[in-house]
């Protein structure tokens, strides 16, 4: 599998401070990658590194130490690998008195395009995102949604193999963010690369194939959802129960996760097999309503992982995937 | 013939700058107090001509008409330098805070060329200005004087090499700042300190050779400064504009010369625009 995002001992440091006397580290000697045709995503709090990690990739900052190499090459900043980088910053602004496809019309021709084939590309990317219809319209006209996709559609002006995208649906509707999350998987099935930074968990659990989190510019953990999601349970619903009867089934490892006025949610570890679980609940005389196997998700992964290195503690999942 | 790969990305950029200056509030108001200014001027004269200034009850039309060309160069001069330093001061930090600047330098554009297209479109801004201005202070002076000197067509001309200074430097201190305050207060010291260097040059006059190590101190300081700073007052034709007649050429000055000063202190600027911005952490 070939990578094409290599970050190797990535260290950023800011001087901070009246005379630059401290020193803060934004990323400690982070090795990532980011393979072709995958959509990644890139998870962390705030302040955990992600906005550097994403400004160095592109050339805004410069690394204090360690590689970067994208499609193999170091020197990422000349125009050729540029021309290949899609980048749709977060809360991107776009004038007013521009309209949607003039936008177009400005980014692409700093991909030094022109002519019938800067038309024939901006006909082409306002399909995609779904903005034909109203690509004439002033920018002041457009919702947060419509601004969204024409950021989006400036990142695909040059057909890049290489998407790399902050925030992509935050503050869109429902309805929008599941079209933009359609796009974007549409454009990891086109051989694209994707790499989404969000906080928007749900929405990269649905869509990403490996993620990375993040926190204090160290990368805590990373690999495919099917490796990283690996705590399985299985809940029981029963009628409520006596608090006794909840203590021994307690003490025999079947945790109390949730109450309600008149039913109790019990959590059944991976570990016991379920039937031995049923066998326990007819013993203490719980009454099951129903069962359903449960994923750890995303959203709990990270809570995990981040309350784990705040507390500074050992997470339980998997070692950190080695970069490639 | 297409623009070589170096030069491509700079026009967009210049006019992408251009079509969001022209919309500036500040501009757009500091256009208007001196359109005001420049029509306001004729108002003023006509009022003038009712009050008794001569034994036979008539303004002297030559103390009109110099009234008339004082005010509107004077108007045209700081009207125009606070828009060539509000322009320069604003449009990198301003791209900063929006965050325009990271899609435009995420796509195959270096930074030399993101700086000459934001530049350009600032010159842009400030020439529109200008002849703006101009072609208004000329309009009133025909309605006047039924003439349009060439000494105030070749003003127009070194008035914009005076902008092109400011503008420069301003721009470059921009390039190092993160917001505007800083840039502008400092392209207002460089017109101020610029319109004075003759000062300098006489300070140093005065206090060179002094045993007086204070003194010659201060001397040296005047001379290094008289020095780098660029004298704004070479492109100043006021008072040839008021005292000679309007079409005789420029007196004392040569324009071509002029014209090399103003560009070679713009470049300097600009480099050193570029080398301030080049590895600047955005």
């Amino acid at each position: 599998m070939s990578e094409v995002i290599e970050l190797e001992q990535l260290t950023k440091t800011y001087e901070s401070g009246f005379f630059a006397s401290q020193d803060v580290h934004a990323l400690k000697t982070l090795d990532l990658s980011v393979h072709h045709g995958e959509i990644f995503g890139y998870l962390g709090p705030n302040g955990s590194g992600k906005t550097t990690t994403i400004k160095m990739l592109l050339g805004l900052i410069f690394p204090t130490s360690g590689t970067i190499k994208i499609l193999g090459r170091e020197d990422i900043d000349s125009p050729d690998i540029k021309q290949r980088i899609g980048y749709l910053p977060e809360g991107a602004y776009y004038p007013d008195f521009l309209r949607g496809d003039e936008i177009l019309r400005f980014y692409g021709q700093l991909y030094q395009m022109g002519g019938k084939a800067l038309e024939r590309r901006i006909d082409e990317v306002v399909e995609l995102v779904g903005m034909g219809h109203a690509r004439r319209r002033l920018m002041k006209g457009y919702s947060k949604g419509m601004r969204q996709r024409i950021g989006l559609a400036q990142a695909l002006m040059s057909d890049p193999d290489i998407l790399i995208l902050d925030e992509p649906t935050t503050g869109l509707d429902p309805l929008a963010r599941k079209e933009i999350r359609d796009i974007l998987a549409g454009l990891r099935d086109a051989g694209k690369t994707l790499l989404i930074s969000s906080h928007e968990l749900a929405e990269v659990e649905l869509i990403s194939d490996r993620v990375g989190i993040l926190y204090q510019g160290v990368l805590q953990t990373m690999g495919t959802l099917d490796e990283l999601l690996k705590d399985r349970s299985t809940t029981f619903e029963i009628e409520n129960l006596a608090s006794d009867k909840l203590k021994a089934l307690s003490d025999a490892g079947i945790d109390a996760e949730d109450h309600t006025d008149d039913r109790v949610l019990l959590k059944i570890p991976a570990s016991m097999p379920v039937y031995d679980a049923i066998a326990l609940c007819k013993a203490h005389d719980a009454q099951i309503v129903s069962m359903a196997p449960k994923r750890e998700t995303l959203e709990e992964l990270f809570v995990r992982i981040v309350g784990s290195a705040e507390a500074g503690t050992q997470p339980e999942t998997p070692e950190p995937a080695a970069a490639g | 013939m297409s623009a070589p790969d170096s030069l491509r990305g700079i026009w967009p950029i210049a006019v992408y700058t251009w079509r969001e200056g022209i919309r500036k509030k500040t501009l757009i108001g500091f256009l208007i107090l001196s359109l005001l200014v420049i029509f306001g001027s004729m108002f003023m004269t006509a009022f003038m001509a009712g009050i008794d200034y001569s034994p036979s009850g008539e303004i002297n039309i030559d103390v009109e008409s110099k009234l008339v060309k004082d005010v509107c160069v004077s108007a045209i001069a700081i009207f125009g330098v606070l828009i060539a330093i509000f322009t320069s001061a604003s449009v990198v930090p301003q791209e900063l805070e929006n965050r325009v600047i990271y899609t435009v330098l995420s796509k195959p554009v270096r930074r030399y060329q993101y700086l000459l297209g934001k530049f350009l479109g600032v010159q842009m801004i400030v020439i529109a200005n200008l002849l703006l201005m101009s072609v208004l202070f000329f309009i009133a002076l025909w309605i006047k004087e039924q003439i349009i000197p060439t000494l105030l067509l070749w003003s127009t001309l070194l008035t914009y090499f005076q902008f092109l200074i400011v503008s420069s430097f301003t721009f470059a201190i921009s390039c190092a700042a993160t917001s505007s305050v800083l840039p502008t207060i400092a392209g207002l010291f460089i017109y101020i300190t610029g319109n004075l260097t003759n000062y300098l040059n006489d300070v140093f006059k005065r206090s060179s050779g002094s045993d007086n190590p204070f003194e010659s101190a201060v001397a040296e300081v005047a001379f290094y400064l008289y020095a780098i700073l660029p004298n704004l007052r070479n492109f100043d034709l006021k008072d040839q504009i008021l005292y000679l007649a309007p079409n005789d050429p420029p007196a004392g000055i040569l324009i071509p010369n002029l014209i090399l000063y103003g560009v070679l202190y713009a470049l300097s600027g600009y480099l050193l625009a570029f080398w301030l911005f080049r590895r600047k952490e955005l």
